[in-house]
This record gives C-alpha cells, sequence and structure tokens, in this order.
C-alpha cells in the first residue's frame, strides 16, 4: 500500500478539518471527492507532508513522515500540485519546472531529459521558453501538472488540477492520469464527479471531515439508483444520493 | 505531421535530447561549483535564483541594510549588533515565506530542506548587498560603515553557517555556528575597545531591544518549524 492513513485528523483551532479518516490504497488513481470544506484539500496537504496532522497515523510509500530521513525519501518520490499555484511570474516553463525538479534531489544528469519529458506530456511544448506571466490559467494549471510529474513520482497528489481545463485538456489529462496510474498511486481531489468517472479506478467521497463512502466508481453510481437524488449523470447522482444520506 | 525515421531511431528519444540541450542550458560554472560546495544542486538553484525572486528580494534587503544600520550606528551598547542578525534573518524569512513568496507551499513539499533553502537565500541577500555595498563605498564614505562593519562580516558569517550546515547536514548546527562566529566578532571587536563591560550594564533600552529580538527569533523559528510530531 503506498497510502495508509490510521484515524487521521486535523483541527484548525475550533474547526475539526478532517475527523479520524482511515484509508488504504495502493498503485491507480484514486479520486476524492466533496463538497466545498469538506477536508479533501487539509487531507491532501498532509499526505503531501506540508501539513502535520493533528491526530492519527500516516504511512506514505511504507515510510513515517514524522522522521525526518523517512519524510525527505517521501518527498523525492512525491509529486504535488496545491490548490492554488504559486508561480514565479519571470520563470519560463522550463525553468519552473527545472527548478523543482532540482528541488525534488533529482540526480542533476537526469532533469533536463525529466524536464522536457514532463513538459511534453502536459502539453506544453511550444510554450516551454514562455515565461509564466504571459501564460493563461490553463497553461498554469498544465505547468503545475508537469512540475508534478517531473520525478516520475510514485505518489502523486493533485489538487483541483482540471480546474481552468478546457474539454480537450481535460479528456487529455485523464488519459495522462490513468497511465500514470498503471504504476504510481493518483490521488485527485475534485469537485468534478465526471473526472472521477472518467479516470479513477477508485473513489471516496468526504462530508464534514469524514469519508462517508469509499468504492468504485460503479459503486457509487448504483447509490444513486432508483432514488430521486439531484444530477445530470448517473454518478452525479450516486454523490447526492450518498450526501443526502450522510447529511441526515 | 507525424514524422518518421528509419525503424532503428527512437525519433522521440533523440527530440527529448535535442530539447533537452535547447531549452534547459547547462547549468553556469557559479552553479555547478555552488552544486559542489552545497553537495545539492537544488541548494545551489535555491541561492542563485534568490535574487530574481523581486518582491522577496526587496523586502530581504531593505530589512538587511535596516538592521545594518542600527548594528552599526553608535549605540554604545554591544545588544543591538548582537541582536541585528536576528532581525535581518527575520526579515528574510518573511520576505521567502508564506506572505510573500508565491510557491511557498509548493517549496513546503520539497527534499530539500526549507531551512537550508533559507540558509542560502540569507547568503544570497547578505552577498549580493556586500557586492552592491562595496561599489557604493568605492564611490562615497557614506556606505563604508555599513558595508565593512555588518554587511562583509555577515556575509562571511552566513557562508559559515551554510558550511556547518552542509557539513553536518543540519541546519540547526548551521544556524548555531552562525549565531557564535556573530557574537564573537561583535564581543571581541567590543573588547579590544575597552567597553565591554559599561556597554553591556548601563543603556535602560537593552531591555525592551532584548525583547524585540527575542521575538524575532521566535519569527524566525516559527517560519521555518518543522511539522509538530515529525522531529
Amino acid at each position: 500500500m503506498n497510502v495508509e492513513l490510521t484515524e487521521l485528523g486535523r483541527r484548525f483551532g475550533r474547526t475539526q478539518a478532517v475527523a479520524g479518516v482511515s484509508l488504504q490504497t495502493g498503485t491507480g488513481v484514486f479520486g476524492l471527492l466533496g463538497p466545498n470544506g469538506a477536508g479533501k484539500t487539509s487531507l491532501l496537504r498532509m499526505m503531501a507532508t506540508v501539513l502535520p496532522p493533528s491526530s492519527g497515523r500516516l504511512e506514505l510509500l511504507g515510510r513515517d513522515p514524522r522522521e525526518h530521513a523517512c519524510r525527505r525519501e517521501i518527498r523525492r518520490r512525491l509529486g504535488y500540485l496545491p490548490q492554488t499555484l504559486g508561480y514565479y511570474p519571470g520563470f519560463t516553463v522550463t525553468e519552473f519546472v527545472e527548478y523543482f525538479a532540482l528541488l525534488k534531489e533529482m540526480p542533476p544528469g537526469k532533469v533536463p531529459r525529466a524536464v522536457v519529458t514532463a513538459i511534453e506530456r502536459c502539453g506544453l511544448g511550444d510554450k516551454a521558453r514562455s515565461k509564466l506571466k504571459s501564460l493563461s490559467g490553463g497553461m498554469l494549471r498544465r505547468v503545475g501538472i508537469a512540475q508534478a510529474i517531473v520525478n516520475d513520482p510514485e505518489l502523486l497528489l493533485l489538487d483541483e488540477p482540471t480546474a481552468g481545463l478546457d474539454p480537450e485538456q481535460r479528456v487529455a489529462f485523464r488519459a495522462l492520469m490513468r497511465e500514470i496510474g498503471e504504476r504510481s498511486t493518483v490521488v485527485l481531489s475534485t469537485h468534478l464527479v465526471e473526472d472521477v468517472g472518467a479516470a479513477c479506478t477508485e473513489v471516496a467521497l468526504m462530508n464534514q471531515g469524514r469519508i462517508v463512502f469509499h468504492g468504485t466508481p460503479v459503486q457509487l453510481t448504483a447509490r444513486g439508483e432508483g432514488t430521486t437524488a439531484a444530477g445530470d449523470a448517473p454518478l452525479e447522482r450516486g454523490y447526492s444520493a450518498v450526501l443526502a444520506e450522510a447529511r441526515t | 505531421m507525424k514524422v518518421t525515421g528509419p525503424p532503428d531511431i527512437d525519433l522521440d528519444r533523440v527530440w527529448s535530447g535535442v530539447a533537452a540541450r535547447v531549452w534547459c542550458p547547462k547549468a553556469s560554472r557559479a552553479e555547478r561549483l555552488a552544486g559542489w560546495l552545497l553537495r545539492s544542486p537544488g541548494l545551489a538553484r535555491a541561492l542563485l535564483v534568490t535574487p530574481s525572486l523581486m518582491v522577496g528580494w526587496l523586502i530581504a534587503s531593505c530589512v538587511v541594510l535596516a538592521a545594518g544600520v542600527a548594528a552599526t550606528a553608535g549605540t554604545g551598547t554591544p545588544y543591538v549588533a548582537l541582536f541585528a542578525p536576528a532581525i535581518a534573518a527575520a526579515g528574510v524569512a518573511y520576505a521567502y515565506g508564506p506572505a510573500i513568496d508565491p510557491a511557498w507551499e509548493l517549496s513546503q513539499s520539497m527534499a530539500v530542506s526549507d531551512r537550508m533553502v533559507l540558509l542560502t537565500r540569507a547568503l544570497a541577500v547578505f552577498g549580493v548587498n556586500a557586492v552592491l555595498g562595496l561599489i557604493a563605498s568605492a564611490a562615497s564614505g557614506v556606505a563604508v560603515a555599513v558595508t565593512f562593519g555588518w554587511l562583509v562580516p555577515m556575509t562571511a558569517i552566513c557562508a559559515l553557517a551554510l558550511a556547518a550546515a552542509t557539513l553536518a547536514r543540519s541546519a540547526n548546527v548551521g544556524v548555531a555556528a552562525g549565531v557564535a562566529g556573530w557574537a564573537i566578532t561583535v564581543l571581541a571587536g567590543r573588547a579590544l575597545a575597552g567597553t565591554f563591560t559599561a556597554a553591556l550594564t548601563t543603556h535602560s533600552f537593552v531591555l525592551p531591544y532584548l525583547a524585540f529580538a527575542a521575538c524575532c527569533g521566535a519569527l524566525v523559528l516559527y517560519a521555518t518549524r518543522i511539522p509538530q510530531g515529525a522531529r
């Protein structure tokens, strides 16, 4: 198992953002769904070792991130796209991806080719030498994905990766996730149910800091059958049905 | 148009090799030397790009120069000079911290230690300002005190701290070496001038200043803290 969470919790003052989440997942694409404020981003930040948990236990790639040496090793094998990608406007696409490849402690000799591969995989080849300040929101999102995959991560964490992408780019992105998910664990936090249906092998639905559903997209769809839950697509109805049940 | 080559040539691989050469030019000699000295190409890159992160750079430079003016002013007490590095460090930590650095969140998930990155950034801020101070000193005598009494010695102290941190593989050891180096520099200077004892005891603003410096120290520790339960 690449991700093992046991009763993981995170509190911000009086707010319990994540409340006792237990989860295990291995290779594949794992979708994390839920309404705003459900705790998806906090959970992802804990998995990215950016935010320490208040309680519970976290094991990533078979290592405990509380240990300095283990945390460093995890971070070498990790790819992370935050919800809001901060960037240096004066950097070019290549400089940005290369900078983070070096901070991930990739062997310097492998960096140039890895940078090219990541940029090409994200469809940014013709923008490789453009300054980040000249790019559109969707392109910046793809730059964020490129820096996340540059080290060929064993654990890839993506927070709202398709925000700002047009439909064609989203289709390409889902194909990329499926490809990466064949060898690595991809955890995808999203509002977009169709992303989960198209790309994920496993899905969890969060509400008020807790996981209220964990299964396959097919099982989530089945939860909406025969109900009056809102939604234009079967998976959306499953999502709404589970949420409605959790709220009652 | 899809170009097909001879069957024994992988055109994708050829292209990625060419693109790697064109898009990622070889690191400069200075960067390679820094990478070798710091045992980390990532830290070397962080060192060299620090001045190009303009907003953080300007804020850090302003704080460092203000601390330098205070440290070299004739206050008659060594406390100002002793604790000025805490103010400068707080300024650098703030300038490249979550409030200013747009990619801070991403940087937090990187394998290279954020404390080591902060040390390299402090060295870059002091080093470049020291060079500018030397140029200004050659043109005018106004900058001489700050340059030779603060920027140049602090550049040396930051380099010492970074060297100690690199050798010990611990940023904390580096900070301790830097603090010790600076304390020895300041106190030895006062002792040589024969003003050591009087300067330590005769000033009424010593306590408020110490409290302010302690707050700056706490700010640095907070900005670069290791996650709870992760020590």
